[in-house]
C-alpha cells in the first residue's frame, strides 16, 4: 500500500518537476543567447550562486520576517479562540463583533502598519508587523471557530440532553471537539496569510532586518542578490504552508475525510 | 441492577397531553392535543402516522427533550423532566449521532462518562455491548470507518450502555436499506429481549411496526393525535418467518387501514374548513 501510494506522489510530481526544470532551462538559455544583463534579468545559475554566497544573510533575514510571522500566528489564534469562546457565550456580542470580523476581512489592513510605525510604536520596532499578522489572524480564526463551536449537530445536542449534560460537560465533550476541524481549516487559510502579511508589513517601513527589507534595498545594484532574497521567501512561505497541511492531514487521518470546509 | 426489579409502574403515562409551538402568535402549530398514552414495562410500542402527526414530538416528550403545553408525561412512575435526570432511558435517532473525534467504544462510553461511571467498568460495559450488537472487533474503529448499519448499531448499544429500563427510538432504520433494514429490526428484538428493554419506537413503516410491536399507536395529522391503538398479537418470538404469517398480513392491513381512516377522517375535516 504505502508502496503504490508512493509510487502514485512520484507519478504525480513526474510533470511539474520536468516543467519547472524546463523553465529554468529555457531561462538560462535566453539571458545566455540574448546576452541580457544581470540588472535587468539574471540567469538562474547566478542567483543560485548569489544565494549560496549570502545563504547565512538570507536565513537571517528569513528569520526575522518568519518569526514576525510565527508570533503573529499564534498570538492571532490564541485570541481567535478566547474570543470565539467569548462571543458564542454571549449571542450579544456576536451580533456585534462577526459583520465587524467579515468586514474587516475584506479590507487591506496592512495599510495600517505605518500609522502604528507613526504614532505607536517609533520606527525601529518589530510589533506593528506581529501586531498586523496577529490581527489579520485573529479573524480568520475567530469566524471559523466559534462557526465551529455553535454549528453542533442537532442528533448530538438531543442526545447530550437525553443524558441530563451539563452546558459546561455540552461545551467540553461536543463543542470543543466539533471546532477542532474549524480551526485546523482556520490555520490552513491563515499560515499563508501570515507569511504575506508579514512580508507586506515591511514594505511600510521600520526596521530593515526582514526578508521584504532586503529584496527592496537590494534593487539597486544587481539583481541576481534580489532573486536570492526571492528564494528565501519563497522557501519561507512554503515552510509555514507545508506545515499547515501537514497538521490537516494528521486532523484527517483521525477524523476521516472532511466531508465539507 | 434494575434488571429483575418488578416495577410497579407504566414505563410510559401520558395525561391530557398537549403540544403547541409558537403559542399565542399568528404562527401557532398544534402538533398533538389531547393525547392520552399508557405504556406497560416490556412493551414494545410503534408510534405511527403521516408526516406531520407529531409522533417525533411525542417520543421528545416522553424524553422531556421539549415540555408539553398542557397534560402531564410520566416516565418509570417520575415526571419525565426527573427520569431525563436520571437518565431513565436511552435515546437512537434516524442519524446515529455518532461523535467523529471518538472510536466507537468511547462511543458507547459517553453516556457512562456522564453518569459518572469509572474507566475499567466503563470499558467492561463498552465491550459487553460490543458483543451484544455483533462488532466486538471494531471497538478500536472510527465511526467512519463503518458502514451506516453498523453506525446504527454502535448507536443502540450507546442508547443501551446504561442499563436504561427504557429505549426511545426515532426512526433508527429509516436511513437504511430494506435488507440491512430487515436484519436490523430482528437484532433489535434479540438485544432488546436479551436486556429486558422498553420499547417506544417511531416509523412510518408499517410492515415495521407491526413485526417488531407488541401494540401500533396510530397517529394522524392536522392537529397531531393518537386515533387508533391496534394489539400486535404475534407472540414474543418473531423471526424471518413471521413476516410471511398471515397473521402478520392481516396486522399490516389492520394498520393500513386504521392510517386510512385517519387520513379519510383528515381529508372530510379539511374540505369542511374550505
Amino acid at each position: 500500500m504505502t508502496e503504490s501510494r508512493s509510487r502514485r506522489l512520484g507519478d504525480a510530481l513526474i510533470a511539474p518537476v520536468c516543467f519547472g526544470v524546463g523553465i529554468l532551462a529555457a531561462w538560462e538559455a535566453v539571458v545566455r543567447v540574448t546576452g541580457l544583463k544581470p540588472f535587468v534579468l539574471p540567469a538562474p545559475t547566478a542567483i543560485w550562486t548569489a544565494f549560496t554566497d549570502r545563504f547565512s544573510d538570507v536565513v537571517d533575514k528569513s528569520m526575522v520576517t518568519g518569526a514576525n510571522a510565527l508570533i503573529g500566528l499564534v498570538l492571532g489564534a490564541v485570541f481567535g479562540i478566547a474570543m470565539s469562546f467569548v462571543i458564542v457565550r454571549f449571542r450579544l456580542l456576536e451580533e456585534l463583533v462577526t459583520p465587524l470580523a467579515v468586514a474587516l476581512n475584506a479590507v487591506p489592513i496592512v495599510v495600517i502598519v505605518p500609522v502604528l510605525n507613526n504614532m505607536l510604536f517609533g520606527t525601529t520596532s518589530q510589533v506593528p508587523r506581529r501586531l498586523m499578522v496577529t490581527l489579520i489572524v485573529f479573524f480568520v480564526v475567530l469566524v471559523n471557530v466559534s462557526k465551529g463551536l455553535r454549528q453542533v449537530s442537532p442528533t448530538q445536542l438531543e442526545l447530550m440532553r437525553s443524558y441530563a449534560a451539563s452546558p459546561w460537560e455540552v461545551m467540553k465533550k461536543v463543542r470543543v471537539p466539533n471546532s477542532i476541524g474549524y480551526l485546523v481549516t482556520a490555520l490552513r487559510i491563515a499560515a499563508p496569510l501570515a507569511v504575506i502579511t508579514a512580508f507586506v508589513s515591511e514594505y511600510f517601513g521600520g526596521p530593515q532586518d526582514g526578508l521584504a527589507n532586503a529584496v527592496t534595498n537590494s534593487l539597486n545594484g544587481s539583481k541576481d542578490v534580489t532573486w536570492a532574497y526571492v528564494i528565501g521567501a519563497s522557501t519561507l512561505g512554503l515552510i509555514f504552508y507545508l506545515a499547515s497541511i501537514g497538521v490537516e492531514r494528521v486532523n484527517d487521518a483521525t477524523r476521516g475525510p472532511r466531508q465539507a470546509t | 441492577m434494575t434488571d429483575t426489579a418488578q416495577p410497579v409502574h407504566p414505563s410510559v403515562d401520558a395525561r391530557g397531553v398537549a403540544m403547541s409551538f409558537n403559542q399565542g402568535t399568528a404562527e401557532q402549530v398544534d402538533a398533538l392535543v389531547d393525547v392520552d398514552l399508557r405504556i406497560e414495562s416490556g412493551a414494545f410500542v410503534s408510534l405511527i402516522g403521516p408526516s406531520g402527526c407529531g409522533k417525533s414530538t411525542l417520543l421528545r416528550l416522553i424524553a422531556n427533550l421539549i415540555e408539553p403545553t398542557a397534560g402531564q408525561v410520566m416516565v418509570n412512575g417520575k415526571d419525565a423532566a426527573q427520569a431525563r435526570l436520571d437518565q431513565d432511558y436511552g435515546m437512537a435517532f434516524q442519524q446515529s449521532g455518532l461523535f467523529d473525534w471518538r472510536t466507537v467504544t468511547k462511543n458507547i462510553e459517553l453516556p457512562l462518562e456522564l453518569k459518572g461511571w469509572g474507566k475499567a467498568e466503563r470499558s467492561a460495559r463498552a465491550a459487553e455491548m460490543l458483543e451484544l450488537v455483533k462488532l466486538a472487533d471494531r471497538g478500536n474503529h472510527m465511526p467512519w470507518q463503518l458502514s451506516g448499519g453498523q453506525q446504527q448499531r454502535i448507536a443502540i448499544a450507546r442508547a443501551l450502555a446504561a442499563h436504561p429500563p427504557l429505549l426511545l427510538m426515532d426512526e433508527p432504520f429509516g436511513a437504511l436499506d430494506e435488507m440491512t433494514r430487515e436484519h436490523m429490526q430482528s437484532e433489535l428484538l434479540d438485544i432488546c429481549a436479551a436486556a429486558n428493554t422498553t420499547v417506544v419506537f417511531v416509523t412510518h413503516s408499517i410492515p415495521e411496526a407491526v413485526y417488531l410491536s407488541t401494540q401500533v399507536v396510530v397517529m394522524s395529522a392536522g392537529p397531531g393525535r393518537i386515533t387508533d391503538v391496534i394489539d400486535v398479537d404475534l407472540g414474543r418470538t418473531r423471526d424471518e418467518d413471521t413476516r410471511e404469517d398471515d397473521g402478520f398480513y392481516k396486522k399490516v392491513t389492520e394498520v393500513r387501514e386504521a392510517l386510512r381512516g385517519g387520513d379519510h377522517e383528515r381529508s372530510t375535516h379539511r374540505s369542511e374548513d374550505r
